[in-house]
Formats: C-alpha cells, structure tokens, sequence
C-alpha cells in the first residue's frame, strides 16, 4: 500500500515538472500530452489482458495459500498485482481523460452551433419585421385619399395654372394628386367663407320676421272691438254670422247622431230648400257636464246600483220597485240638448220637428207640432190627422215607430224590466228609421252602430219631401173633411172633366171609424191598425150607399179603398154582387185618373164623386133590366149609355168619357 | 196575404183546355190570358208555385169574353176582335197569333148577330140576323147541324147551319114556369145534349125538349145562371152565387157546391185527357177553383 501511494504521488509530481518551463497559457497533465499517441482499443486490449493477468496471479495465490507455500512467491505475486493494479490505475485516468476532452469538444462544438443558429434567428425575425412593415406601407391609406376630388378634367379646366402645374402634373401622378388637394383646399376655403355670409343674413331676415310678428298679435284687440261694432249691421243685413258662430259654439255638446243631423239638416237648408231652418234648444251646461264626465256617469250608475241593492235587500221589499223605476228612468234618460227643425210650407203652416236623442239607447227620437196660419175649423172627422202621435206614422212604408230600432235594447230592457218601448213613445217620442238614418245611425244586423255622414245625407233630401208632402196632404185632407161633414165634395176646376155635369146622388155624412168596426167589412190583409178609417154614406131616394173607406197613414202615395154596401130593395154588397164589385173598382183602382193635378191632394174626393157618379149610373140602369111591368121607376134614366150590359155578368157602363158625355163599358 | 188591388178586381170571364187536356186557359176581363198547366198542379207534389199560370199574357184591350180550343189552336175574343193563339206555342210559352186551317167558327157578337167565319181564310162567310140584343151564348147541334144562339132580348133562336136561316124563336120569359121578371128576360146560358136544351139567365134554368119545344123541367136555383152544361147523367151550372149546382133532368137541385169566388162567370170541363178529367170554375175572384172530384173543390189556382 505504502508503496502505491508513492507511485501516485511520483506521477502527480513528474507532471507538474514537465509543464512549467514552456507556456504560461495552457496547464495540461503529461498524461493528456500522451492521450494523443495512444490508441483507445490498444489501451483497451492492455486493460482486458492487465485483467486477466491479475485474474491468474489471484487465483495462483490462492492456491498458493491454500497449499500453504512460502511467502516469498507469495509477495511476488502480490508485488505483480501490484504492478498490474498501477498498470490499470493508469488506464482508468487515461480513460477518464478521453471522456473529458470528448467532451470538452462536443460543448465547443454545441457553443459553435448555438450561436449560429441564435444568429439565424434573429435574421429570420428581422425578415419578418421587414415583411410585415413592407405590407404596412403598402396597404398604407392615406386620408387624402378619402377626400373627394373633382374629376382630372375638371380639375384641369378649373384650377389656375399656378395650382394645376399641366406640365408637371400631367406626367406625375404624385405631383397631380398633391396638386389637386391643393385646389381641394382653396376651394373649401372660399365656401366657408360665403356659408358664414350666409348665416349672418339669415339672422337678419329672422329678426325682421319677429318685428312683423309682434306688429301682426298688435292689431288682434282691434278686430276684436271692430266685430262687436258690427253686430247691428250684421242684424241689418240678416247675415248672422254670431249667430252661426254661436250655434257652432253650442253644437259642440251635441251628442254625435244629432250634430250629424245638424249640419246635414242645415246644409240641406242652405242648398235646397230656404224654408227649413234648424235650431239648437236646451240646456248647454248639463250638456257640458255631461261630456265632462262620459264613462264616469255610466259606470257610477252601474255601481251604486250594486250598493243600494245590496243595502236596500237588508232592508224593505217595497223600495225594489221605485228602484226599477229610477233604473228605468235612468235608461231612458235624454240628452239636454235637443234639434228643432221647423218646415215652413207656402201656405204659412210649420212643422215643427223636435229631435231627441236618447243616451243610453242610442236612438234618436221625434216630437211634431203643426202650427198652422189661419185657424183649422174643427172638422170631427179629421181629429186623427193632425194628432202628433199619429202625424208621422208610416212617412216610409211600415215605419210605424213603435219600437226601438236598435236591437241592442232589447236587452237593456229586460235589465230594468221593460217590455215594450211603444209605453214611452208618447212621452220620449217617435224613434222612426227615418230619424235615426237621418242622424247616421245606422242598425246592421250585428248591432255594430256608426255614425255615418252619407247615410244621413241620402236621405235627407228624400225625407224632407217626404215630410212635406205629409204635413201638405193633412192639410188638404184637413180641409176636405170640413166639407164633407159639410156634404159637400169639393172637386176643383182641374178635375171636372172626370165627372158629368149633373151628378144627383149626394153624400150625406162622413164619419170616423174605429178598427174594430172596420175589420167586418173588409178582408183583414188589406188594413192594419194604423190606417185610418171613414164611413162614407151616399144617398139618392130611397137607396143608400155605405162606403167603408180605409186610408193609409202615406195617403196619397197609397190610394185610399173603398169597400160598397148598397141598401135598396134589400142589402147587397161588394162581396155578393158583380155590379157593386165593379164600382169597387172603379173607384179603386183607378189612381192616374183619379189624382188629379199634382200632388195629387184631390185623390179622395175625386174618388167621393165617382162613387156618387156610380151609383146614379147603377139606379138608372137597375130599372132599365126589369120589364117595365113595375109602374114609374124611382130613377128616370138620364145618364146616356151605349149598352146597359156587357158581357155574362152583365156588368153596367161606369166608365165616364170626357167631353162626349156618355157612359161605356171599360 | 196582400193582394194588390189589381188582383182584388179581377174576374175570370172563360176557360178552355188545351186539345191535349193538360193546360187551361183562362181569360180575365183585364184583357190577360194566362195558361196553366194541369199535370203540375194535379201532381202529387205540386205546391203553390205551380198553382200560378206557366204563361200570362195580354191578349185583348177589353176583356176576354170568351175562349174556344180548336185542335191545334186556341181562339180568344176581345173587343172586337177574335185572335187564334197556337196551343204548340203557348205551352212553350211563346205567345203567336196566327191563321188557323180549320173549318168554320161561329160567332156571337156585341152587334146582335151572328157571323160565321171560314177558318181557313178568315173571311165571314155569312150573317144571322136576328136578335134584338147582344148575344151572350151560343151551341152547336152537331147532328141536326143547327146552330142554337141566345141574347140579351130574352130569346133563344135555332138556326139550321147549312142554309143559314133561323129556324125556330123561343121566347123562355113568356113561358110562365121559367120567367123571372124580377131579374129580367136575358138568356146567358145554353148547352144541348142531342134533344134536350138547357137554358137559363133572367129566367130560371130550364130543361127544354127541343122536339116539343117545351120546358120539361126548371130548377129552383136562386141566382141567374152564366153556364151550365150536361155531364153523364147531371147537368151543372154557375152563375150568380159562390156555389156549382149539380142538378138531376128531373128538375131536383142535388147539391151545391161552394166554391171561391162570389159569383161564377164560367164553367169548363175537361174530357179529353182521362188522366186530368177536371172541372174548373171562375167568376168574380182572381182564383179559379179546380174540382178533381166533383163534389168537392180541391184546390185554387191563381192568376
């Protein structure tokens, strides 16, 4: 061992001897000097064989110990191992040598490589910054290419020579651009400066406008002042403009059906027919009142309703019945403010016609009043024709203005327990269609409800002569009447060709007739209840002739009929015999004839006479058919007839033929 | 139901069917014939519709006194003038007048004669005179060939057809059994069923044996008879009062049957077509009642 360690130490110090004389720089071992002559597998043969050789010298110790020989051959072999064990010390750091210059070049080499490709990369990377700036500048948008120039053309023709540069511009692009922005420029400079022109004279003008304004609202007092000044001139004049201006004030309130009655009604007036005038009556602050609060008062009602029922359950049964009322009443109630439309006839007679508006029903309704001129005398008989309950019935044909038009009611009705409105017409008035078509009501099937201006205007013009005509023809009848009762038949000067000159038989009363006692006469489908009903009796000697008249409440649209009984040598009547049945008809059916001129007012007693006429003929010519073997006849034949008798039912001539006098079959 | 007044005053003056038996024709005293057609109305479902006429048109301006069927044409008299109507055309509903080919037609008139017309050519062929007054019915004895007429003036003349002159004058007023003098003397009625006549009018409906030339029979009807006519073995008549009288030759009234209208101007009897073997009646009323039985009125039509 002692003599291993020398060997070690002697080695370390025979290198550091060998080195210090030459280089100050490099500090290597002598054994790294030898590496290089050295040959690695040579070293590793030596290495294999040093190992086995010391693999045999243990072995032959061991046997030599195991055989207990001397120890001189002992230390021999082990002075070998030793040797061998230096032998492989050596190779060990020969080896370790080598693998760390292996290794010290494979790291140079690395740094070599490192660096490199560090450099690559930031070329690599600068190439990309390059790129990327490139692309930059060339998607590059300058602003001033967002500016709209004017055309090259343009810009050649309008720019100074010393802003357009032709002869640089033209070649250079660069140079056009810049050129044409410059122009761009001067250009925009000079249109502000004339938009600040501009706004400065639009103050101006505004300020002067302001002055006129101010002058203008000056002079509203005046007008003011001159208007009332000129109210008396306007009365002088009859042009009343406040009135109108008042009315129009007023009409404001009106519910809608009857503001569309108004201005129909009024412009009617103006346009056609200067005797119609239309007035506003009534109370306009409870109209006021009213559209304050529209929704509010129905709801409310509806409301305390339900509160009083529920206390006045708990307490007495009787006030059930007022509260009905109330309810009733409520329901029924009309609005304050009323139409009056007055039709003045050339007679003097008025119509007076007050329209109604119903609020919760929607119906408008109608009140007349007939002032008449002079004073009618009372004729019994035409009690019924004026009565302002009956006036109106039927102006358009079976509009008898019984019941409410509008179908939504009969269920309000049964709410508050009202059977039929016809209970109420007398005191509420008349809701004829006529009336509510004329305020643009109008009742579809589905109970939708508009207020529409045409349906109005249709039928105003149509109503109004109609309603003329009504009043004229009760009138005339008016008149008539008195001279019947009078038994006189007034026949004018018109219609005197109809008749001969000598008529004989006279009428001797004319009465009224209740329904009841009309509907054994005549065929019931003829009449209906508000027709109005006459008796009619014509006389010569001993014969009497009953006529039930029947006339329709549209008289003289609808011929009056008439149905005969003859009283002479026994009864007979229209109904039994063929003669009576053709004066029927003749009297009948008969209506150009019979008119007259128009309006055809005469139609009634044109129809009175030729009954009278009929029945001379009919007594004259009765005699004629026995065989004289009576004595005298009662009715000595004066009407000249070609035949007494035609055909098989031998009917007798009642047709009268003007101017020749005589009478013929038709 | 609303008639209008037109409807009211109407009265059916005559009838005739059709020469196949399957429509009426009914005259009005407006001037209007109107057609109906009975296989509608008979048929087990015909309903109101088919109660109207199929074709209504104005013939005449006066009434239509009378209408008289040939075969093939139908043949109405107005005032003053006879218009032939072809039947093919009316059931088409096509109303044509046209000349008719048939043999002779006689002619009762408003002048008190009598005028024979020769179909064919329309021309007159001749005149009997003789009455005093208009005619108001006139038959035809086919085997005798003699023509029986009566008037106004109360008689019934008997004309022989060939030589066309009168034969016999029955004054019926101055017979004491059928004279009514509070009606008057006119004759309206007639019919002859080979000897017998049947007359009536003013004086009351009688049965006549025409070789005796005396009433053999006068019924006991109220009003004054427009037309009556023998059927099998009873004679029928209308007139005055809303009822048909069915009566026995000897003399017995056996019923009355009421009918629509108040009073009947004409009677007609359908025998061509077995299938609608009907009677019609029309009067004073715009109905015209149809009897399928003849006891009793089955149903109305209406102009």
């Amino acid at each position: 061992n002692i003599i291993i360690i020398v060997i070690k130490r002697f080695a370390v110090i025979a290198k550091s001897q060998s080195i210090t004389p030459e280089s100050c720089e490099v500090r290597v071992y002598n054994e790294e000097v030898e590496l290089e002559d050295r040959d690695p597998q040579q070293d590793y043969m030596l290495y294999k064989d040093t190992c086995a050789d010391l693999a045999k010298l243990m072995a032959e110790i061991q046997e030599l110990k195991s055989s207990g020989a001397k120890s001189v051959e002992i230390e021999e072999r082990h002075r070998q191992c030793s040797v061998h064990f230096i032998t492989l010390k050596k190779l060990n750091r020969l080896a370790h040598m080598r693998l760390k210059k292996g290794r010290d070049q494979t790291h140079e080499a690395k740094q070599r490589v490192d660096v490199l490709h560090l450099q690559l990369q930031n070329l690599l990377y600068e190439v990309m910054h390059l790129q990327k700036e490139i692309s930059k500048c060339l998607e590059f948008k300058s602003q001033h290419e967002e500016i709209e120039l004017v055309s090259e053309e343009e810009f050649f023709q309008e720019a100074p020579a010393e802003i357009s540069r032709p002869h640089v511009t033209r070649d250079d692009n660069h140079q056009l651009t810049l050129a044409r922005l410059d122009w761009e420029l001067e250009q925009r400079k000079r249109l502000a400066e004339q938009y600040k022109m501009s706004l400065a004279r639009k103050e101006k003008i505004q300020k002067a406008i302001e002055q006129k304004r101010e002058y203008l609202s000056s002079l509203q007092p005046g007008l003011q002042n001159i208007m009332q000044a000129s109210l008396p001139v306007q009365e002088y004049l009859s042009m009343p403009f406040e009135q109108m201006q008042k009315q129009a004030e007023v009409a404001r309130h009106l519910p809608p059906p009857l503001y569309v009655l108004l201005v129909q009604a009024a412009a009617y007036g103006q346009a056609c027919d200067k005797t119609l005038s239309v007035n506003i009556s009534g109370d306009v602050d409870e109209a006021k009142a009213l559209s304050r609060r529209p929704e509010d008062s129905q709801e409310d009602e509806s409301d305390s309703d339900a509160e009083e029922e529920q206390q006045n359950t708990k307490r007495r049964r009787a006030t059930v019945g007022v509260q009905l009322e109330d309810k009733r009443k409520a329901m029924l109630r009309r609005h304050p403010l009323s139409l009056c439309v007055d039709l003045k006839c050339k007679d003097g007679s008025v119509l007076h016609l007050f329209f109604y508006y119903l609020m919760n029903l929607n119906i408008l309704t109608v009140k007349t009043k007939v002032s008449t001129a002079t004073d009618l005398s009372g004729a019994v008989s035409a009690g019924e024709l004026l009565n302002s309950e009956s006036l109106l019935n039927c102006l358009y044909a079976s509009d008898h203005g019984k019941e409410t038009p509008n179908p939504a009611n009969r269920y309000q009705f049964d709410k508050v327990g009202i059977t039929t409105f016809a209970d109420y017409v007398s005191d509420l008035g008349h809701p004829y269609v006529w009336v509510q078509k004329l305020g643009g009501l109008q009742f579809s099937s589905d109970g939708a409800q508009n207020v529409i201006f045409a349906l109005s205007a249709s039928h105003m013009e149509k109503t109004m002569k109609l309603l003329r005509g009504r009043l004229q023809a009760r009138l005339a009848l008016h008149k008539q009447f008195s001279s019947l009762e009078h038994s006189i038949i007034p026949v004018s000067s018109e219609c005197q060709h109809l008749f001969p000159a000598k008529v004989v038989s006279g009428l001797t009363r004319w009465t009224m007739m209740s329904y009841q006692e009309f509907t054994h006469v005549l065929k019931a489908g003829l009449v209906c209840e508000t027709d109005l009903f006459f008796m009619a009796v014509v006389e010569r000697g001993t014969a009497r002739l009953l006529a039930a008249v029947v006339l329709n409440p549209r008289y003289p649209e609808v011929m009056p009929l008439f149905s005969l009984s003859l009283h002479w040598k026994g009864e007979r009547s229209g109904r039994t015999e063929d003669n009576l049945r053709a004066m029927e008809s003749e009297v009948n059916v008969f209506r150009a004839e019979l008119q007259g001129p128009r309006p055809g007012l005469q139609l009634l007693t044109n129809q009175i006479q030729r009954l009278c006429v009929c029945l001379d003929v009919y007594l004259e010519t009765e005699s004629q058919v026995c065989d004289g073997s009576e004595g005298p006849r009662e009715f000595p034949r004066e009407k000249m007839c070609l035949r007494t008798a035609r055909g098989p039912s031998r009917l007798k001539p009642f047709k009268y033929n003007h101017p020749q006098g005589f009478f013929s079959h038709r | 139901m609303f008639i209008s007044l037109q409807l009211l005053h109407m009265s059916v003056f005559s009838q005739s069917f059709s020469p196949c038996g399957r429509f009426l024709a009914a005259g009005n005293n407006y001037g209007e014939i109107a057609v109906f057609s009975l296989s509608a109305a008979l048929s087990p479902d015909a309903s109101e519709a088919s109660q109207k006429p199929i074709l209504n048109f104005t013939a005449h301006d006066g009434p239509v006194f009378s209408l008289l069927s040939t075969d093939t044409h139908l043949l109405s008299a107005g005032n003053g003038e006879i218009s032939a109507w072809s039947w093919a055309e009316l059931i088409k509903k096509v109303r044509i007048s046209c000349s008719v080919n048939d043999n002779s037609l006689i002619v009762g008139g408003g002048d008190n004669n009598i005028h024979i017309m020769d179909m064919e050519t329309g021309i007159f062929k001749s005149v009997l005179k003789g009455h005093t007054d208009y005619i108001h019915c006139l038959c035809f004895k086919e085997r005798e060939e003699e023509i029986l007429s009566g008037g106004e003036d109360g008689a019934v003349r008997i004309w022989d057809a060939r030589t066309n002159r009168p034969v016999h004058c029955i004054e019926v007023f101055k017979y004491e059994e059928c004279a009514r003098p509070q009606f008057g003397k006119w004759i309206s009625c007639l019919a002859t069923d080979s000897d017998w006549m049947l007359c009536g009018g003013g004086p009351s409906l009688s049965l006549w044996h025409l070789r005796s030339m005396s009433p053999t029979s006068v019924f006991p009807l109220p009003g004054c008879q427009r037309e009556a006519v023998f059927y099998q073995d009873l004679i029928m008549s209308v007139g005055e009062g809303p009822h048909v009288s069915h009566c026995l030759h000897g003399g017995t009234v056996k019923a009355q049957i009421p009918c629509t209208p108040s009073s009947l101007n004409t009677l007609a009897l359908n025998l061509k077509n077995s299938e609608h073997r009907v009677m019609t009646v029309g009067g004073s009323s715009h109905q015209i009642d149809v009897f399928t039985n003849f006891s009793y009125r089955a149903f109305s039509l209406s102009f």
